[in-house]
């Protein structure tokens, strides 16, 4: 304060200018929490209803709250044999994209990692194009391919077109994790006798398997979820479950979506819980696990 | 090559697109010798390390090792010890699978792996804590476990790269004697990069020089600070007064003048005998001895006239800056020997004999 002290006036207009600032920034910070508030109502509130709506008695959908509550919505969805084969062709679906998803995106990061920029970033644009062609634009673009090639069997298209969504997922968690191996470690185990697919499997892999699991796990939410390539690729036959119920909101409506898709959110949150207990959720996407 | 020799570089270059990193190296190391390479970042130090273990390629030159050809090879069919500067040690094996992880790869019993592996933790006094995880070390802990690491293996040549310069300043002092006790129980072959001078000349037999790839200097220590053959040398390794000037005439067999504008002085009359053009020689601080005014000099000593700026006192070393008449400021340092220290703008006289004139190209 001694320094300022001899220009008094000028103190003044600064402390005013000061609360002035104050003011705005407790305006602003209202704002931010306003809208934070506002979004998380927006998201939370139709899970809420859609919980709500699962375990209602009634057969219609009436107003909030439900006078009764039942389960017959989720032991309707465990006696429908239609809804059934969904989830069967859901689960196996997922199960082998998760697996498959992970193995190219393994393959595809390694090499990435190793490229010099100038290959690897054009690389990389075309790895995760699928992220940016909307899903109805991919579904029909593969109806037409698999048409032409003479790909038959519904569950291989399924699988190639689920691989193709959840392929760059599993390359930006897998890069993440390689990215966080220091190369120096790669080059000392080289140095000490091994040979480089010795050094990836001994140190890479182990040091990256967090990043690898995360990876599997991200494509197998992300193909249990889709609806868009697979309302193209299903067949009468074979259908995945968000498929089945798409088709079962357009025949006959029923709550039996509802105690579905309550399973689902369910599931969604035991995995990424999962997720987090294994990683870290904040390691999936933040900086490297093993940089010190 | 010498039959000694373990390691032999041959004119060897190295560039990346239009840059040379390396140029025209050639120094080979000994049987059971520690050669330091230093110098500055970027100098190409750590250029050549990479293409003995065989990360890098030289476009020219030869690479022996063990009398062998090792161009070529890969970097797990070299038999190198790979000590870096972040240590590198596997955060996912114990201390135990870090050291043994050589003796896997090249397929050992696994008796004799744990008996090799026994017997490193107690060569870098880390018997029983095989079980730990890297993460649980200290850094100068981890730095010994990277040593025993790549000692396990038996290599033919030790390359550190800056092994202790992830240390602090106090830790690192200690462990330099360590780390040079290790090297020569086990008779390791080394081969140390580093930019560190003093780390250089603690650990290492002898030392190269170098600077934008080339190499300016190989010899001792002691040679290397006391006989720097380049002005390059001379102020890379420790500190240096430099005085400018004509060489003058010869007052004695082994004297000759040198004329500055701060004075004249005497110098060794075979200054020019080295490919030192006589224009200026330098003093090292601690060759400059201070004399209070009035006190006489010794005879034959080059006295200069100037005041005292300011002193540091660095405990064992005292750290003056005198201001000479012509305005330049030189260091001198004095051991900490319980003399008076002269206050600041005292007028004094520095002394220094004509041997402490070292000539550089």
């Amino acid at each position: 304060m001694d320094t300022v002290a001899p220009s008094r006036p000028h103190t003044d207009d600064l402390r005013k200018r000061q609360r002035r600032q104050r003011v705005a920034d407790d305006v602003a910070r209202a704002i931010v929490v306003g809208v934070i508030v506002f979004s998380m109502l927006l998201l939370l509130l139709p899970l809420a209803l859609t919980v709500s709506m699962s375990f209602d008695a009634r057969d219609y959908l009436g107003v909030f709250p439900p006078p009764a509550l039942s389960t017959r919505w989720y032991a309707k969805f465990f006696s429908d044999p239609y809804l059934l084969n969904g989830l069967k062709t859901s689960l196996q679906l997922a199960a082998l994209t998760a697996v498959a998803a992970t193995a190219l995106g393994l393959s595809a990061a390694v090499a990435l990692e190793r490229l010099p920029r100038r290959y690897s970033q054009p690389l990389m644009a075309v790895f995760l194009s699928p992220l940016v062609v909307p899903g109805v634009v991919l579904g029909f673009a593969l109806l037409i391919f698999y048409a032409r090639v003479g790909v038959e069997n519904t569950f291989l298209r399924l699988l190639a077109g689920h691989v193709l969504i959840t392929f760059p997922y599993a390359i930006r968690t897998v890069l993440a994790a390689l990215g966080g191996i220091r190369p120096s470690l790669i080059e000392v185990a080289q140095s000490l006798g091994a040979s480089p697919v010795k050094a990836f499997w001994t140190v890479t892999f182990p040091l990256a398997r967090t990043g690898v699991a995360a990876g599997a796990i991200f494509a197998f939410v992300f193909s249990l979820d889709d609806v868009a390539v697979s309302i193209f690729l299903s067949d009468p036959h074979r259908y995945t479950l968000p498929v089945a119920l798409v088709s079962m909101l357009h025949a006959n409506f029923d709550l039996t979506i509802a105690a579905v898709a309550v399973l689902i959110i369910g599931a969604s949150i035991g995995l990424m819980l999962l997720l987090d207990w294994m990683v870290g959720l904040d390691r999936v996407v933040g900086a490297g696990y093993y940089r010190t | 090559m010498p039959p000694s020799a373990v390691l032999e570089l041959n004119h060897v270059s190295k560039r990346y697109g239009n840059t040379p990193a390396v140029i025209d190296i050639s120094f080979s190391v000994q049987r059971g010798q520690i050669l330091a390479l230093l110098g500055p970042s970027g100098c190409g130090k750590t250029t050549i390390l990479r293409m003995i273990a065989g990360f890098v390629e030289p476009d020219e030159g030869t690479l022996e090792m063990g009398g062998r050809d090792i161009r070529g090879l890969r970097p797990h069919e070299r038999n190198v010890g790979l000590v870096f500067q972040d240590y590198a040690l596997f955060p996912h094996l114990t201390l135990e699978e870090n050291v043994a992880y050589g003796l896997r790869q090249r397929g050992s019993a696994k008796d004799a792996i744990g008996d090799r592996v026994s017997e490193m933790l107690v060569l870098v006094r880390l018997e029983g804590l095989g079980s730990r995880r890297p993460g649980e070390l200290s850094g100068g802990q981890q730095q010994r476990v990277a040593l025993a690491r790549a000692m396990a293996v038996t290599p033919e040549v030790m390359l550190l790269d800056e092994p202790l310069s992830a240390l602090d300043a106090k830790l690192r002092q200690q462990l330099r004697f360590e780390l040079k006790q290790i090297l020569q129980a086990a008779h390791c072959t080394t081969l140390i990069v580093t930019h560190d001078q003093e780390e250089a000349m603690s650990l290492a037999d002898e030392i190269v020089v170098m600077d934008h790839g080339r190499i300016l200097q190989h010899g001792n220590a002691r040679a290397i600070y006391d006989a720097p053959q380049s002005r390059t040398v001379a102020e890379f390794i420790g500190r240096a007064n430099w005085f400018e000037g004509k060489l003058g005439p010869a007052v004695s067999p082994e004297l000759r003048e040198f004329v500055t504008s701060e004075g004249r002085f005497f110098v060794p009359a075979n200054a020019l005998s080295q490919s030192s053009a006589g224009e200026s020689f330098c003093v090292r601080p601690e060759r400059l001895r201070i004399l209070a005014e009035g006190l006489p000099a010794d005879e034959g000593m080059n006295l200069v006239q100037g005041t005292l700026l300011h002193v540091a006192c660095l405990g064992s070393e005292i750290h003056h800056a005198v201001t000479l008449e012509s305005g330049r400021t030189l260091i001198c340092v004095e051991q900490n020997r319980d003399q008076t220290i002269p206050a600041a703008g005292t007028r004094l006289r520095l002394a220094f004999r004509p041997t402490d004139c070292i000539f550089t190209a």
